[in-house]
């Protein structure tokens, strides 16, 4: 059993604060997904995992072991870091199989784990070849070799991907998803890139100055966000904000905009937001929930500054309510830059926030 | 366009200014006596016949041993160049690496307490100089490593200052130090333990006095290789000592052949020290070499001859090593 438990772990350099006391429970075998915006303390809470940070305060536990205060080496995690990291005087082969050799494993076994590394990752081709010698993939593959042969309870991986190009980074995207499911270890990775969290974790944990926004699985992140912070964060492009007002409408609810315009609350939702009647909120809804035209229930106009279209969709940028807007509408929606159109909106999918503290209502 | 031949001819006239001396030195070395005496010549062959007869005479010991002083300046230069890179490179590593909080505090009990120790033992139990020296150093350590460790009021010195502390080291002339080490060793030597004129007393003084160099050389080297490297080898649960020797050293290559260079030149020149502390038998070749205006009048040849001595092999070493720096600079970090 490998899970890496963090009680009330925080870390201050000097004075600052960087990470207040944050909890985190990663299950055995699970891929934990690190991600927030740039400064966070992702980074920070890797390090401090990996021992190579100290902890300022609180307990860190991998497997029942409490490792708080033990060095790097004794806590049997493997670590890929952003810049690879690799020696830069050895080969590949012995870049793999160096920590091995100082923990006086035999040299049978030694060659046995590098070959089978090297077949995992493809990297038979470039054994003798030094790290200079090799493509930036490849680096990342010989970092995470290094890894792998070293068996650890927990994969830690810091931006291992950052420094790749798109096309490569997709390719190896996935090739770190097959190997955990191959290797059925522990993995806690770090990302800034949300798409990269959303499409590799079991578990996505968002990160904003040292505190945990949300915990969960990408599609609970995406279909029920905790606070603004994290329906903002997660999904491209971002969630659209709009102030608004809970009225009576009927015998049920709906939201008054500050153009005028009144939105119907679906019926399931009435007893969920009854009790904000009268009060303002903050009125989210994801760009893909809108369609071009006035068809459905619940229509806005919107003025359409500029229009981007990406093949199967258009968005459309601008404005509606006051607020900025963006509408991702059906390619063919006649739309012109500074033009008024109708935007129908699906309520089913609306989300409200408390204006004061951003949590979701 | 007008730019190029203009920088090219200063860079030539440059170079032309820097090794006239080293022509003037060799072409002086093989000319006869008549050569010299009868006003300048330059050009071999041409203003005059080059002879070998004033190296014979070097080899064959007229003009004093050649050979012992060369052996001693080359086993000196070597032994303590080895030394202070090796050392000191591990202190600019921990420099580099570790934080280091020091009082200000446990410094100034460390000089009273080896001050004060000296005087008791010296004056009150009647030890030897050298014994009591020695005794306050014994005593003076501990307690400053524990005063280092209570809350003594007054500054904490950090990497900065102890950097500060190994340069300053070589701030004043070195004749302050110089008596004062002559005073140290005839000291230590009245116990019976010989430094002075001694192979371990000359290598000794000169790592100490190389250290601040390397130290301040190979920091700021070892600041710029990326710490991830480390990093990765501590996870792997590599010990500190195996990281240094097998990780950082031969990332740091180019690093430590130019500061062995510059360590190994500034032993093999050094004047001073040798002067004062030896007298025959591990006298050095900058000594020697001194020494021989006033030995049989001025024979320029002669003397010149034992110039070559003293600069062909740092030529030699100074265009090995640069070799060696220009294969060891394409490797270095890996973004
Ligand atoms: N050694 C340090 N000394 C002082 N402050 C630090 C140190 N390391 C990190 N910080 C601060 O801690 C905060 C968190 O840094 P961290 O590197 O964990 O961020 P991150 O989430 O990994 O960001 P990025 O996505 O840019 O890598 C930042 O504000 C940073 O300035
Ligand atoms: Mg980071």
């Amino acid at each position: 059993m490998a899970y890496v438990q963090l009680q009330g772990v925080s870390k201050a350099f000097d004075d600052v604060t960087v990470i207040p006391a944050l909890d985190l429970e990663i299950a055995d075998t699970e891929f934990v997904v690190l991600v927030g915006p740039s400064g966070c303390g992702k980074t920070t809470t890797l390090r401090m995992i990996a021992g190579l940070e100290a902890a300022s305060g609180g307990v860190i536990k991998i497997g029942e072991r409490a490792v708080t205060d033990l060095r790097p080496g004794l806590r049997n995690c493997a670590m890929v870091f952003q810049n690879y990291a690799l020696y830069p005087h050895m080969t590949v082969a012995d870049n793999i199989g160096y920590g091995m050799k100082v923990r006086r494993m035999p040299k049978e076994e030694i060659a046995g784990r590098i070959a089978e590394a090297a077949r995992i990752l493809g990297l038979e081709p470039y054994l003798d070849r030094r790290p200079k010698q090799l493509s930036g993939g490849q680096r990342q593959r010989v970092a995470i070799g290094r890894a792998i042969v070293r068996q650890p309870d927990v994969f830690l991986f810091d931006e291992p991907l950052s420094n790749l190009d798109a096309k490569l980074r997709i390719e190896m995207r996935t090739e770190i998803k097959n190997l955990h499911r191959r290797l059925n270890s522990t993995m806690v990775y770090v990302t800034h890139d949300q798409v990269e969290a959303m499409t590799m974790a079991d578990r996505v944990v968002v990160m904003n100055e040292g505190r945990i926004e949300q915990a969960a699985d990408p599609i609970t992140l995406y279909e029920r966000p905790a606070n603004t912070f994290v329906a903002a964060f997660i999904g491209a492009p971002s969630m659209n904000f709009v102030p608004a007002t809970v009225i009576a409408k009927g015998e049920g609810l709906a939201l008054r905009l500050d153009d005028g315009s009144e939105l119907g609350i679906p019926r399931e939702r009435w007893d969920r937001y009854g009790a904000h009647k009268d009060r303002p909120v903050t009125f989210g809804l994801r760009p893909e929930h809108n369609a071009g035209g006035a068809e459905g229930e619940a229509v806005i106009t919107m003025t359409a500054r500029a229009i981007e279209p990406l093949g199967p969709h258009t968005l459309l940028i601008g404005e509606a309510a006051g607020r900025g807007y963006t509408a991702q509408v059906d390619s063919h929606f006649p739309a012109a830059p500074d033009q008024q159109v109708p935007i129908s909106l699906d309520m089913t999918k609306m989300h409200v926030f408390d204006p004061e503290n951003g949590r979701a209502l | 366009m007008m730019k190029r031949p203009l920088v090219f001819g200063l860079c030539l006239f440059w170079a032309l200014v820097t090794l006239f001396p080293l022509y003037w030195t060799f072409v002086t070395s093989l000319k006869p006596p008549t050569a010299v005496n009868g006003g300048p010549t330059y050009i071999p062959y041409v203003d005059f016949m080059p002879t070998l007869q004033a190296y014979i005479d070097a080899f064959s010991g007229i003009r004093g041993d050649f050979i012992n002083p060369f052996i001693n300046s080359a086993l000196i230069a070597v032994s303590a160049t080895a030394l202070s890179v090796t050392f000191g490179t591990m202190a600019a590593y921990a420099l580099v690496r570790f934080e280091f909080r020091i009082r200000l505090g446990s410094g100034l009990i460390f000089a009273a307490v080896a001050i004060g120790g000296f005087l008791l033992f010296n004056e009150t139990f009647g030890f030897s100089r050298a014994q009591a020296m020695g005794l306050a150093f014994l005593a003076a350590l501990p307690a400053c490593l524990i005063a280092n460790r209570l809350p003594l009021p007054g500054p904490v010195l950090g990497n900065k200052d102890v950097l500060f502390w190994f340069v300053s080291q070589r701030m004043f002339p070195p004749i302050v130090t110089a008596f004062a080490l002559f005073l140290l060793y005839s000291e230590i030597g009245k116990e019976g333990f010989k430094l002075l004129d001694s192979y371990l007393g000359m290598v000794l003084c000169y790592t100490a006095f190389s250290i601040p160099i390397v130290v301040w050389l190979m920091r700021d080297f070892l600041a710029t290789l990326p710490v991830e490297i480390e990093e990765a080898a501590l996870v792997d649960d590599v010990p500190r000592m195996r990281i240094f020797f097998e990780i950082v050293v031969p990332m740091a290559r180019p690093g430590l052949i130019a500061t062995s260079l510059i360590t190994l030149a500034f032993i093999w020149n050094e004047f001073l020290f040798s002067l004062l502390l030896t007298t025959s038998n591990w006298q050095t070749l900058p000594i020697l070499l001194a020494g021989q205006n006033s030995y049989r009048g001025d024979e320029w040849w002669a003397i010149s001859v034992a110039a070559m001595f003293g600069i062909a092999p740092m030529i030699v070493v100074a265009m090995l090593l640069a070799k060696l720096m220009r294969s060891g600079l394409t490797l270095g970090g890996i973004r």
